[in-house]
């Protein structure tokens, strides 16, 4: 029998007469990143607060981490980290003054308290900034400490909501790269989003979620083969040695259909299941270093969503609307 | 055993709470200025706008003397003489009755002694002679002090002419008199259970103590709970595992500490510049204002509960806290008030504690005296958390 990280069942929230999460039952698996995609007000965010202990279901129930939500909300707290989407720190307090007070609450030794900082701060490349106060920091900086202050009870599960709305390209790479680090190091990620391109990128299940009710879940690339009529798919990548010959070298592969280059993006239009593969090891080849590889399918994954809720995604997410540029980036403001 | 481990528990994760906010309050410059200047500003404030007692002095008074004897004269002098120890009148003659009049109209004399003619004529001929007094009755306050000024002022007189006039008779009969004592049968001897002399600021910095806590508690509570709502870094404290009781308890006890500061500031400032002196146990005007602190705590939370924002909560904060300011005492007796008011005061907390706070530190009250003022905010303390505490769990939970 398969432990699950996470067994909601039947799941509702209303605020008043609006149902905001509608009898939403799923099962997450230990280890996986599960992602939430859904518009704005689809009910990701409230059925991550209600996951997080911070809302009371209207009714059903769920199991965090093996822990009954309702009956044992201080087990479900001790194994959950929560990385929202408004970043929780005090500008006044410096990096380590943050970390220290969050991890007081958690009831973590003294000694080993600072332990656990100094290696927090190491895996998001911070050491330095130990000792500076939040109100200095870039947006960037803010949503690495916003993560790692997450981590410091060392959650069994790690639930991250919209975590790089309105981050520049690199932090958004480098936030996507410290979330892998952390699912690969054994936790648990529940991320929402909102952009195609972080769901594609990250889960290995994607939960479809419109109007609280799950309209499809399953695996990006499953998604898209339901409904895809060509096996035609986009990679976006980031080669920061980028040459002209590179992506000559490139272009001559038979699976590769299209190159397309913006000073050290690329975005190559391939078909065949072994197609990344193939690109990966050319680029590797002519000695190219990869930064990062995207799949960028959104327009699959948003006709995705088509057909299975029946409207444009992009209709609902108003004030926080998606603009996508050459390498499919979430959006440049962060409405507050 | 589990009960203690969660007390403990509790405790410590307020005193956490505590810290964090005191932290972040001691980075905030402009905050940390504004704490030291405000308990300043409202003593010299409130100090200079309620006068204590009929303190004006130097008021413009006229003199018009229509009699030409020798009796006016003697008046006139006796009235300079007797207005020297307080010199709350300054004289300025006047030809006419109806010269000083116009100048009383004009505002520039506050009113005017007449001495008719024949003053003098009466008085050698055994008869009492009338002094006409005028007084600017446009401006209420000031009339009725002149109008005293100058009853006893003219009592006065009246009590050196007698004495005279016994002290004549005495000698004229040849019987030794006290002519004091003959004049003045009765004689008034003040005395105050405060040493030292009657002074406004005696009555009005215990309260002005309990007020400045409160304001910093009451106005703190939505500040401080509402910021992290909106910051969402309530959900970072919530998420945790920790009781939400930690978290009120942590920041009242953060807000509590600056409320001390100021109050401390206030005491020593009151002791060293308005020469209020404290009869009483400190230690117990301090668990006194502890007391204070816990009864209204519960209105603070109830308001931040039932409304969403900072905005709207500090409104409603505010709304509570005039009241309270205006009629709990701080600033002039309860008892001066008319009766609707005074009932009204005695639903307000703030009254009660002010009131235990005067008697403890003014009166050298022991616990004893104020046991009924305890018993009243201990109970309203107690009512207002129940009903605020469920209320704050249940905004929390939404």
């Amino acid at each position: 029998m398969t432990e699950y990280a996470i067994e909601v069942n039947k799941l509702t929230k209303k605020f008043d007469d609006f149902t905001a999460v509608d009898n939403l039952s799923l099962n997450v698996d230990e280890g996986e990143i599960f992602g939430f995609l859904g518009p704005n007000g689809a009910g990701k965010s409230t059925t991550i607060r209600m996951l997080c202990t911070l809302s009371q279901p209207t009714s059903g129930n769920a199991k965090v981490a093996g822990y009954d939500l309702m009956k044992d909300h201080a087990m479900v707290r001790e194994n959950i980290g929560l990385v929202a989407e408004k970043m929780i720190m005090y500008d006044r307090l410096t990096a380590s003054e943050n970390l220290r007070f969050f991890g007081k609450l958690y009831a973590i030794p003294k000694q080993k308290l600072e332990e656990r900082i100094d290696e927090l701060l190491e895996l998001v490349n911070m050491q330095e900034w130990k000792n500076t106060q939040i109100s200095k920091f870039s947006t960037g900086m803010k949503q690495r400490i916003n993560v790692i202050r997450a981590l410091l009870p060392d959650p069994k599960i790690l639930f991250m909501d919209e975590p790089t709305l309105g981050l520049d390209p690199q932090t958004t790479f480098s936030i996507r790269d410290i979330t892998r680090d952390i699912n690969k190091s054994g936790v648990t990620v529940i991320l929402t989003t909102h952009a195609m391109t972080e769901a594609e990128a990250l889960s290995d299940r994607v939960a479809i979620i419109d109007h609280g009710q799950i309209a499809a879940l399953d695996t990006p690339h499953n998604l898209k083969k339901m409904i895809s009529t060509s096996d035609t798919t986009i990679f976006s990548t980031r080669i920061t040695n980028l040459t002209s010959q590179l992506i000559e070298k490139i272009k001559s592969l038979e699976v590769v259909t299209a190159v397309a280059h913006d000073n050290y993006d690329l975005k190559i239009s391939a078909s065949g299941s072994d197609s990344l593969n193939q690109i990966i090891d050319t680029i590797r080849r002519e000695g190219g270093n990869i930064s990062s590889i995207v799949n960028t399918a959104e327009s699959t994954l948003e006709d995705v969503f088509l057909t299975v809720t029946g409207k444009d995604m992009r209709d609902h997410a108003n004030e926080k609307s998606t603009t996508y540029n050459s390498h499919g980036q979430t959006p440049k403001s962060r409405v507050r | 055993m589990n009960l203690k481990m969660d007390a403990i528990k509790i405790l410590k994760d307020s005193y956490h709470v505590m810290a964090k906010d005191i932290l972040e309050f001691r980075r905030n410059r402009m905050a940390l200025v504004g704490l030291f200047i405000m308990p300043l500003l409202f003593l010299v404030m409130t100090g200079f706008i309620f006068p204590s007692g009929n303190t004006q002095q130097h008021m413009q008074v006229g003199v018009v003397n229509l009699d030409q004897g020798q009796g006016s004269t003697e008046f006139i002098t006796q009235l300079g003489t007797m207005n020297k120890n307080s010199s709350s009148m300054n004289f300025k003659n006047y030809s006419s009755v109806d010269a000083a009049k116009t100048a009383i109209n004009q505002g520039k004399i506050y009113g005017a002694y007449i001495i008719p003619p024949g003053f003098s004529n009466n008085l050698t001929n055994g008869q009492s002679a009338n002094v006409i007094i005028y007084v600017d009755n446009s401006n209420p306050q000031v009339a009725t002090q002149i109008e005293g000024i100058a009853s006893s002022t003219i009592s006065g007189l009246n009590g050196v002419m007698a004495e005279t006039n016994v002290l004549k008779l005495s000698k004229e009969t040849n019987q030794p008199v006290n002519p004091q004592a003959m004049v003045f049968p009765y004689t008034p001897n003040i005395q105050t259970t405060i040493p030292g002399q009657t002074n406004y600021f005696n009555f009005l910095a215990p309260g002005l103590m309990i007020m400045i806590v409160m304001m910093a508690v009451m106005t703190g509570i939505p500040e401080a709970i509402s910021k992290e709502k909106e910051m969402g870094t309530f959900d970072g404290m919530l998420s945790a595992p920790i009781s939400q009781l930690s978290i009120i308890l942590g920041k009242t006890t953060a807000l509590c500490a600056r409320g001390f500061l100021q109050a401390i500031l206030v005491l020593v400032l009151a002791i060293i510049f308005f020469g209020v002196t404290i009869q009483g146990s400190i230690f117990l005007a301090f668990f006194m204002l502890l007391l204070g602190i816990f009864s209204f705590i519960g209105l603070g939370i109830m308001a931040i509960s039932m409304v969403g924002d900072q905005g709207t909560g500090t409104m409603i904060v505010n709304l509570l806290m005039f009241p309270m300011m205006f009629l709990g005492g701080i600033f002039f007796p309860i008892q001066q008030m008319p009766w609707i008011m005074q009932d009204i005061s005695k639903l307000i907390p703030l009254t009660y504690a002010a009131d235990a706070m005067r008697k403890i530190m003014l009166l050298n009250a022991g616990i004893g005296d104020v046991v009924t003022d305890m018993v009243i905010l201990l109970a309203f303390g107690v009512v207002t958390m129940a009903i605020a505490l469920p209320l704050f769990r249940r905004s929390m939970a939404k």
